[in-house]
């Protein structure tokens, strides 16, 4: 895939996120209750369900952004555990996406994309570069690499976003609400380059209400409510005939109208 | 409404408007001059500035470079100057290290350090600086007699100051060692942080910036050599010699007193201003960085330190400014800073209006040219663009 050396021990015939009787509490609030969860390599899964429900916590726990209190979590055969190392070597391979794309402002777009690899996998700078170029024109924005993230439009950051994450090379990439934060007129550009890099076949969570792209890309489709899996079901029957109350209800008000 | 059409034009209005208050004020001014020329022919004082090539004829208690009673004031004015930089220089260097810990403790997540950090700002933010000067120079005094003096490592403290070993070169020499050392510092800085630089391989950078301290170094070692007198030895050990220390460099009680003041006042300050600064800085940045793999190091060099520092350089420029005249607190002790050689001058000489020009013209000089150039610093490293993105 890539010209990087690796020098990690990661398995990669190992299903590429296991998470197995996962608990996360807030204080006394049980916000993730002994949630089950295997994605394989390639695989693409939607998480969706009602605000509350404990869905960006439980992506949140898989680069441990958050910390969870039991149960265990393996990145490749990888597990994570109190050593710094695994969550290191897990980072490296994970990238994520924010909803509030969290570019680092001082640094130009391209200083964005080359900041990680060049410090974290050591590459040189104009290796970083070009690996930095073909990923902004891969989300089609190559022309604003000297602009400043204050200078680009919301779906414009989003996708420099994604190409910050896609500069580190990982195997998974995760999705927190990435067109939340974006007007209408711009989730469409960034749900097309969500789409394409389904295609390649990266392995994605994605955790959002865009229910069309769920219909377009998942394998899976995964509805999570007060920090418990639900239902998970392919996207022609979860749609079609969703087996839960709770389901059918949310699917109403998403789809109502 | 009637008459002229022009009286009703804003851009009449306002350019009258501006001229009669340019002109009202000048006119003040010249009134003013006026009178005071009168007043003092009267009184039978001349006004110029012909006495900044007479000799002083009294003593000056510190400087940078030697001063003896036979100097003009201009020298003695320019001395002063210098002294109230240098205690400048180190009083807002100490302050914004001594800031970054304390505001950094009171930031972390550590509770003891966060504890300890909340006891230093409110002791030294809420006691008056005069106070606590007066503390610190009553610490030294307070100091054994030469005879009893308190040694560590080659240096010796006492009440009369505290006498650091040196090398045997003239304080011209010291000047240029020092400056080719700044030059190369500076210029390492330069490469590292300067955005045109930012296209070149980090490992080249790093190599011309050690090249630069190295070189400035090199600079600073000639200089020194150059500078020495063979006839004497290299380095001069403080020792006692009957009664009193000789040897070595005496650092006054005055000076040090009033840099420790000026320093922990300071930083209580800055310690805030710091705090402030990173408390702005998003949480979702540093996610970010850390979702990227990055090492709490670099998550803290390269996205929280230089965001915290953007929020934090406009107000700071503010305290510099403000710890740079509150340098003049020295006459309370006796530090020949800048204001108090300009009062022995008017002691001396009378001449009080010109000194207290130049005194004003000093000070407008000092911060005027720090603030430009920080301000300048501020305008390179604002963020581009408005919408800032990722506070959650």
């Amino acid at each position: 895939m890539s010209a990087i050396a690796r020098t990690n021990v990661m398995d990669l015939t190992a299903p590429a996120i296991e998470i197995t009787d996962l608990n996360k509490y807030y204080g006394t609030f049980h916000a993730l209750r002994s949630i089950n969860l295997t994605v394989s390599k390639g695989e693409k899964v939607v998480v969706c369900g009602p605000s509350g429900s404990g869905k960006s916590t439980m992506i949140r726990c898989i680069n441990q952004l958050e910390e969870h209190d039991s149960g265990a979590i393996r990145v490749f055969g990888t597990q994570l555990d109190d050593n710094l190392g695994s969550i290191d070597e897990i980072r490296r391979e994970v990238g994520m996406v924010f909803q509030q794309f969290n570019l680092f402002p001082h640094m130009t777009v391209l200083e964005n994309c080359t900041l990680a690899p060049m410090l974290v996998r050591k590459i040189s700078r104009a290796e970083a570069e070009a690996t930095a170029m073909r990923y902004l024109e891969k989300v089609r924005i190559p022309d604003q690499a000297q602009k400043f993230p204050g200078q680009l439009s919301g779906g414009q950051q989003q996708r420099v976003a994604i190409a910050r994450a896609l500069c580190m090379q990982p195997e998974i990439l995760l999705f927190d609400e990435p067109t939340s934060a974006l007007d209408p007129e711009m989730i469409a550009e960034v749900l097309d380059v969500m789409v394409t890099l389904a295609q390649e076949g990266m392995t994605m969570v994605c955790v959002t209400h865009e229910m069309g792209f769920a219909r377009k890309v998942a394998d899976r489709v995964i509805f999570m409510d007060k920090g418990e899996i639900i239902e998970e079901a392919p996207p022609e029957e979860f749609f079609g005939q969703p087996k839960s109350d709770r389901t059918r209800l949310f699917l109403s008000q998403v789809l109502g109208h | 409404m009637t008459g002229p059409s022009f009286l009703r034009s804003r851009a009449f209005r306002r350019v009258t408007l501006q001229a009669g208050f340019v002109a009202g004020l000048l006119l003040l001014v010249l009134a003013a001059t006026l009178t005071a020329r009168t007043n003092l022919a009267t009184q039978g004082l001349t006004s110029g500035f012909d006495f900044l090539w007479k000799s002083t004829g009294w003593e000056m208690n510190f400087s940078l470079l030697p001063t003896t009673t036979a100097d003009p004031y201009w020298w003695y004015l320019l001395m002063g100057l210098m002294n109230t930089l240098f205690m400048g220089t180190l009083g807002l260097a100490g302050a914004s290290v001594l800031g970054l810990v304390v505001g950094l403790m009171r930031s972390g997540r550590n509770p003891a350090a966060r504890l300890l950090g909340t006891i230093y700002i409110e002791i030294f933010r809420n006691l008056p600086l005069i106070l606590q000067l007066f503390f610190w120079y009553a610490m030294a005094n307070a100091l054994p007699a030469p005879r009893a003096s308190i040694a560590f490592g080659g240096a010796l403290i006492n009440a009369r100051g505290l006498y650091l070993p040196g090398l045997m070169v003239g304080p011209g020499t010291v000047a240029l060692a020092v400056l080719s050392g700044l030059v190369g510092l500076g210029l390492a800085i330069w490469v590292l942080t300067a955005r045109r630089f930012n296209r070149v391989e980090p490992r080249g950078q790093r190599r011309v910036a050690l090249l630069a301290v190295l070189a400035g170094l090199i600079g600073a070692g000639v200089f020194v050599v150059l500078g020495h007198d063979p006839a004497d030895a290299w380095v001069t050990l403080p020792a006692l010699q009957g009664l009193k220390i000789d040897g070595g460099f005496r650092i006054q009680p005055e000076f040090y007193a009033l840099a420790i003041a000026i320093t922990t006042y300071g930083a209580a300050y800055v310690g805030e201003i710091v705090r402030g600064g990173f408390k702005s800085v998003g949480r979702g940045q540093m996610e970010a960085a850390a979702a990227l793999g990055l090492s709490s190091w670099h998550i803290f060099t390269r996205v929280r330190l230089p965001l915290a520092f953007r929020a934090m350089l406009p107000i700071l420029i503010n305290q510099y400014v403000w710890l740079i005249k509150a340098t003049t607190l020295g006459i309370a002790v006796g530090f020949s800073d800048f204001f108090m050689v300009i009062a022995s001058s008017i002691n001396h000489s009378g001449q009080t209006f010109e000194f207290i020009g130049i005194l004003m013209a000093g000070f407008l000089l000092i911060n005027f040219s720090l603030a430009a150039v920080l301000n300048r610093l501020n305008r390179a490293i604002a963020l581009k663009g408005h919408q800032t993105t990722g506070s959650a």
